[in-house]
């Protein structure tokens, strides 16, 4: 390791980069003193090194003196590197013997001290003439250039450097995050100094992109992975589902029907549009789109995705017909829906967070009531095709008529096969009359049996009829929903006196009408809702008073809040937190209850806190009825009967059954509902019919059990306080309160003894007041309007993100710019004051398919008097931006123009320094002065609302005039703020992504300031626009121009030279440890089995030298900054 | 590598007279792109520090860094990318794994561990580069010439 050895001919160059170098280091007494070194040869100081006199000094003296070795000390040599390399080569030396010594950026520019700078320059050249010693002769790699680019960002830079690089014939991907082509210009009205309409100029191109074949845009788009180098760059990008196809003709019917308006981000939130819309009028692609941000938590709470905030949104809009269309697309029991379902949408619903949820089950019930007072009954829809397949349903209840629906809308032969003599499982045995009408429920079996569903009663599986039998009456698959509907026993004395029934058994004595015959002291066990509908049937059935014993408090109560509040208004008692020990009795009668309280202990496992008896507390309650609703099972025992064909159970007595697939373990038979769920709700039972029949299509079609389409119920997400439904939407927090609307009851104390419904039912009018409530989550609310509209139907809403590969050669990036957020500045009201707008804001002002279709107007629609224009806002500002946007005070100018043009108003400018620094700029600031626009020199130290002593309100700008030295304070009615063009909010995933570097203002860094604006560091990337920095559209198009020749200019090239940096494995050294294979990002390292020793891919090696570094044999070579290289290059930087 | 003896000084250095040196090696991509720009700002910076290019900062060898401390640097600076921007995916982390050890080991040998530092440095952080230059001489000016013993 010690240079001496090694003998080699160097000359070194001391380059004095005019006075760069020359007035801070000696640089003749730098070249002196490297003659010292044995190796050097020639040591030289000239003026300029990277001039052409320089660079022939260098090929002459190679040849000359016979170098070996050159060391060049000047600049970076990311800035001269490449230059001095080609100079060597030139002379015929082998490029990489060549070694530079940066005295300029990291010595002569960063210190005054010239002694210590001179000292410094000495050591950096010396390291370099160690080095350089020990550089081999590489040869460069070469890579083919894939022809096809990628362009980042579909403004007019991305849009001009695609067309430049189409006009040639190469193929371009234009990628862009939003559903439009144009960025920030589309927005623009006018463009300064010619005011030129900023649409007329660019439409064109946009439409000139959508119609190059070798223009690919990809709008909605993202790139979210990036891999390879130069020439072969692999791409992963993730398009967003548009939810409208190509086939959309723009006729922008889906927009008249859609119930969902949101501001519209392409005006800047100034104006509404739908939830399906297009950006603007000229928009590229000229396809609608449909916005959607995150289903509404009601829907993916539903087990049968009933889309709940699309009928709210439809009643919401009076329009109650299509509401109750939409409820009956995926709900077949639509009724009972309204009326009965334990409606888990409502637990889900954002609108809790803020006050209350909002009445989604009431809506739905007056959507249908509506439907069926206005227009009678459903009628069945027509099954288009007819299948041979039979499936044979067991149970009629809500999970059997569910699978039966749509296994029927498939074309399926559904039988339903019911144990009663009455339809309906639960839903008609077990609800009673006053919460679900019997001939209501009537109603929604005649629709189903409209629709070619057979019912089959009196017939019992396992003891009626066997599994066997129904295989050779030919069903092809059967679905078992049997429900739960053995109650469970007490397990206490006493239970089997005359006078203890179960509450099913009650509630289905009475609902088949055989009996209603009851006690006159009733005692009800239990909390669930059969317990409180025992108790409030008892109640009708003439019961003097009625008690339910229950033994945890309210609080834990199963049963929903609204039936315990509706049975404690009809004067039902409820003890709580009391449990009964024996039932006591009298001649086999019962006579009352041994009962002990109850205190809570810890939460046992289903998270309620356990009831613990009190000792000593035991008391005697005389009833002279007992109804026990403490649960119920399924009765699996009597399923199989004769049959051998076993269905395999779990310990809980439920079905057994894979949870995704419904099926159990005999391959044709499927189950869900209370037999599988034990007891559950009416929807949970449906959901599960829902699922099981999209498992029998799949079963009888031959296909996979995966992929449902069908919805397993998410588990819910808690929101905070500052969660907003949707990005355009208020924070919880700041959403305005709105009670709930009540739904009218019956009187109490008339309902008590009637079988009457007790709900009646909303108004029209109610009913939209309360879905007014809804807060549109996502936006989309999914009530499928446009579909319907739309001739072309271009509309899918099941169309998912799409996730593309590309490969690439090169890459633009051309991502734009944000606007300043003004809020921050709170001196200027922006947020607060109306009339305060920013410039984007303005400029949608301006243009004639913005908000006020191009009059400028203040917020109550009057002209306004005088508009001030508040330059540098956000920008040469130490607080905010240190650097000067470049257009603000251009469009300023523009603006003051516009509104002289436009309004009588006086037009007040208020900037620092007036920069009207290209062509044709000074002329038009002069047109503007002569137009008798105000302006102000003077920084604005605030804007603040005023009135008149008539009340009238006005803003006062307050400032300084630092031109005649006074304070002034200037009334207008409207303020435009001129905010500073940021680096776009991505800018640092971008830069993530691709590996570029920021300059300090955030913007990404160019390789050079001057000479190369438009390359980035990485090879291969280039950047052009607003991305790098802000500018005007002339500007951006140059740079996208020059972006555009650069990568043209590499595609005729074909194939690229690579420096050959590359880490390589000296196989006789491998032990085969393999510490280096895990290391390697880019897993280029491989191990051989057969020769036990690791290898390089030099396709996919980097060079980075962490496998260098880390291998503990020293096999691995990294060329071009090799072991011996850093450690000679140390020895000479330490030597002086 | 020669054995040496107790290093030799040209002349006693007081805290006054005392010039560190400190080698900085510094990856290609960041860190060596900000003292780039913090020269392009004219940002002044410490002269005591003098750089080595490396392509990432976990080409940087615990045994280099030893090296430099043999040949006579009284500090050693490594600075690379900050977590999530390293050109090479993830070679920082490496770098950050292999300092944290070569602390301890330093310790171990009486060397002070404060005369090893690691900094994530971006391109643009030209402002950072230059107060961490003058901080860290100021901090091995406080600890004095390291002298190393070796037999």
């Amino acid at each position: 390791m010690n240079s001496n050895h090694h003998k080699e001919r160097v000359g070194v160059y001391i380059c004095h980069c005019g006075v760069n170098i020359a007035q801070t280091v000696r640089v003749a007494e730098v070249a002196e003193a490297m003659k010292s070194n044995p190796n050097v040869v020639v040591s030289k100081d000239y003026k300029f090194m990277c001039s052409d006199p320089g660079q022939k000094m260098i090929e002459e003296d190679i040849k000359k003196h016979n170098l070996t070795r050159v060391v060049v000390a000047a600049c970076s040599p990311q800035m001269h590197e490449l230059t001095f390399r080609g100079a060597v080569e030139r002379a015929g030396l082998n490029r990489y013997l060549f070694q530079m010594a940066n005295i300029r950026e990291h010595c002569a520019w960063v210190h005054s001290d010239v002694d210590k700078a001179t000292q410094k320059a000495k050591a950096l050249v010396n390291a370099a003439v160690h080095r350089v010693v020990y550089h081999e002769p590489l040869t460069p790699l070469k890579a083919d250039i894939n022809p096809a680019t990628l362009i980042v960002g579909g403004g007019i830079a991305g849009i001009q450097a695609a067309l430049e690089i189409a006009e040639s014939g190469n193929k371009v991907y234009l990628v862009e995050k939003e559903s439009t082509i144009g960025g920030q210009m589309a927005k623009f009205n006018k463009t300064f100094p010619t005011l030129d309409c900023a649409a007329c100029i660019l439409t064109p191109k946009m439409v000139s992109v959508s119609h190059r074949k070798n223009i690919e845009t990809l709008t909605m788009a993202e790139v979210e992975d990036v891999s390879g180098a130069i020439g072969n760059f692999k791409v992963r990008i993730r398009k967003k589902a548009r939810y409208v196809t190509d086939a959309c003709t723009s006729c922008g019917e889906c927009t008249t029907v859609c119930p969902v308006k949101v501001p519209n981000w392409f005006d800047e939130f100034k104006q509404q549009r739908t939830a399906i819309h297009k950006a603007f009028p000229q928009a590229v692609p000229n396809t609608y789109v449909i916005e959607k941000q995150e289903r509404p938590p009601c829907m993916e709470a539903c087990p049968i995705h009933q889309e709940a905030a699309g009928y709210v949104a439809l009643i919401r809009e009076g329009r109650f017909h299509e509401a109750a269309q939409l409820i009956h697309q995926k709900n077949p029991l639509p009724i009972v829906c309204g009326r009965v379902c334990y409606h888990p949408c409502e637990t889900e619903c954002n609108r809790g967070y803020v006050d209350q949820p909002v009445a989604i089950q009431h809506l739905k019930r007056f959507a249908i009531d509506w439907e069926m007072k206005h227009n009678g009954r459903f009628e069945p829809p027509k099954i288009e095709k007819h299948r041979p397949e039979k499936v044979a349903i067991i149970g009629s209840g809500p999970a059997g008529l569910t699978c039966a629906h749509d296994l029927a809308l498939k074309g399926y032969q559904v039988t339903v096969f019911e144990q009663h003599s009455v339809l309906g499982g639960m839903l008609a045995i077990g609800i009673p009359e006053y919460r679900l009408p019997k001939k209501l429920l009537e109603m929604e079996l005649d629709y189903l049996r409209g629709m070619g569903i057979q019912f089959v009663t009196n017939m019992r599986l396992g003891s009626d009829i066997t599994i066997e039998e129904l295989r050779k009456h030919g069903f092809d698959a059967i679905f078992i929903a049997i429900g739960a509907q053995k109650s469970v026993r007490l397990y206490i004395p006493g239970e089997n006196l005359e006078g203890v029934v179960s509450g099913v058994d009650f509630l289905r004595r009475v609902n088949l009408g055989i009996s209603r015959e009851v006690g006159r002291n009733v005692a009800v066990i239990g909390g669930g809702n059969t317990a409180i509908d025992a108790a409030r049937t008892a109640l009708r059935c003439g019961a003097k008073k009625v008690t339910i014993l229950y033994r945890r408090t309210k609080l834990e109560m199963p049963a929903s809040p609204e039936e315990i509040a509706d049975a404690e208004s009809e004067g039902v008692h409820i003890s709580y937190l009391t449990a009964p020990v024996e039932i006591l009795g009298k001649g086999g009668k019962v006579t009352g209850i041994k009962c002990t309280r109850m205190q809570l202990g810890e939460p046992d496992a289903s998270g309620r806190r356990r009831p613990i008896p009190i000792p000593n507390s035991e008391h005697e309650l005389e009833f002279d009825m007992v109804i026990v609703a403490i649960s119920q099972t399924p009765e699996v025992e009597t399923l199989n009967g004769k049959s051998d064909i076993h269905l395999e159970t779990t310990k809980w007595e439920t079905l057994k059954v894979n949870p995704e697939t419904l099926q159990t373990n005999v391959p044709y038979i499927f189950a869900a509902g209370d037999v599988v769920l034990g007891p559950s709700t009416i929807i949970a039972a449906m959901g599960g019919g829902r699922r099981a029949a999209e498992s029998i299509d799949k079963f009888l079609n031959n296909e996979p059990l995966t992929n449902y389409t069908t919805h397993m119920v998410r588990e819910s997400v808690p929101r905070g306080e500052t969660f907003r439904p949707h990005s355009y939407a208020p924070t919880f927090k700041d959403t305005p309160r709105k009670e709930r609307m009540e739904m009218p009851r019956l009187d109490p104390r008339r309902r008590a003894h009637s079988w009457e419904e007790v709900e009646l039912g909303y108004t029209e009018e109610q009913a939209m007041q309360e879905a007014a409530r809804c807060l549109n989550c996502g936006v989309c609310v999914e009530c499928y309007e446009c579909e319907r509209v739309c001739e072309p139907k271009a509309v899918n809403h099941a169309m998912k993100d799409e996730v593309v590969e590309l490969n690439v050669g090169q890459i633009i990036i051309a991502t734009g710019y944000d606007l300043f957020d003004a809020s921050k500045m709170v001196r200027y009201g922006y947020g607060k004051l109306k009339n305060v707008l920013s410039s984007l804001e303005f400029e949608r002002m301006l243009s004639s398919t913005g908000p006020t279709g191009g009059k400028i107007l203040l917020e109550d629609g009057r002209e306004p008097r005088a508009v001030g224009i508040i330059h540098c806002v956000g920008s040469r500002d130490l607080n905010y931006n240190r650097y000067c946007s470049r257009v603000c005070c251009m469009y300023a100018m523009k603006f003051a123009h516009l509104v002289k043009d436009r309004t009588n108003a006086e037009v007040y400018q208020f900037y620092i320094d007036m920069r009207a620094y290209g062509k044709g700029y000074e002329e038009f600031y002069n047109r503007i002065l002569e137009e008798g626009v105000n302006v102000i020199r003077g920084k604005v130290a605030e804007v603040v609302e005023k009135r008149t002593p008539d009340g009238d309100k006005f803003l006062a700008v307050r400032c300084e005039d630092t031109l005649i030295g006074k304070f002034r304070e200037i009334p207008v009615d409207m303020v435009i703020l001129c905010n500073a063009l940021q680096p776009s909010k991505t800018a640092d995933k971008i830069a993530k992504l691709f590996g570029l570097s920021r300059s300090p203002d955030g913007f990404f860094l160019e390789r050079h300031p001057k000479l190369d604006p438009f390359s980035t560091a990485s090879d291969g990337i280039y950047i052009a626009g607003c991305a790098q920095g802000p500018k005007d559209i002339p500007d951006t198009v140059a740079q996208a121009s020059g972006a555009a020749a650069r990568v043209l200019g590499t595609i005729s090239k074909k194939e690229i030279q690579l420096d050959p940096i590359r880490a390589v494995i000296n196989e006789q050294y491998c032990s085969g440890c393999r510490i280096c294979n895990n290391l390697c990002p880019y897993h280029a390292i491989d191990f051989i089995e057969e020769k036990k020793v690791s290898v390089i891919n030099d396709a996919l090696c980097k060079g980075c030298g962490t496998c260098v570094a880390a291998c503990p044999a020293g096999a691995i070579t990294g060329k071009g900054f090799s072991d011996q290289q850093i450690y000679a290059e140390l020895e000479g930087l330490l030597a002086v | 590598m020669e054995a040496k003896s107790v290093r030799e000084k040209e002349q006693p250095k007081t805290k006054e007279t005392f010039e560190p040196k400190i080698v900085a090696f510094m990856c290609n991509w960041c860190a060596y792109s900000g003292a780039d720009l913090a020269g392009v700002s004219r940002l002044q910076s410490s002269p005591n520090i003098r750089i080595i290019r490396t392509m990432c900062s976990g080409r940087v060898d615990p045994a280099m860094i030893m090296r430099a401390f043999e040949l006579g640097a009284d500090g050693v600076l490594v600075a690379g990318c900050h977590f999530g921007d390293c050109h090479y995916i993830e070679g920082n982390y490496k770098t950050m794994r292999r300092i944290e050890l070569l602390k301890m080991v330093l310790a171990r040998l009486g060397i002070d561990e404060r005369r090893l530092r690691l900094e994530w440095i971006s391109a643009s952080e030209a402002e950072k580069y230059a107060r961490v230059s003058f901080e860290f001489t100021e901090q091995i000016r406080e600890l004095g010439p390291l002298e190393l013993r070796m037999n």
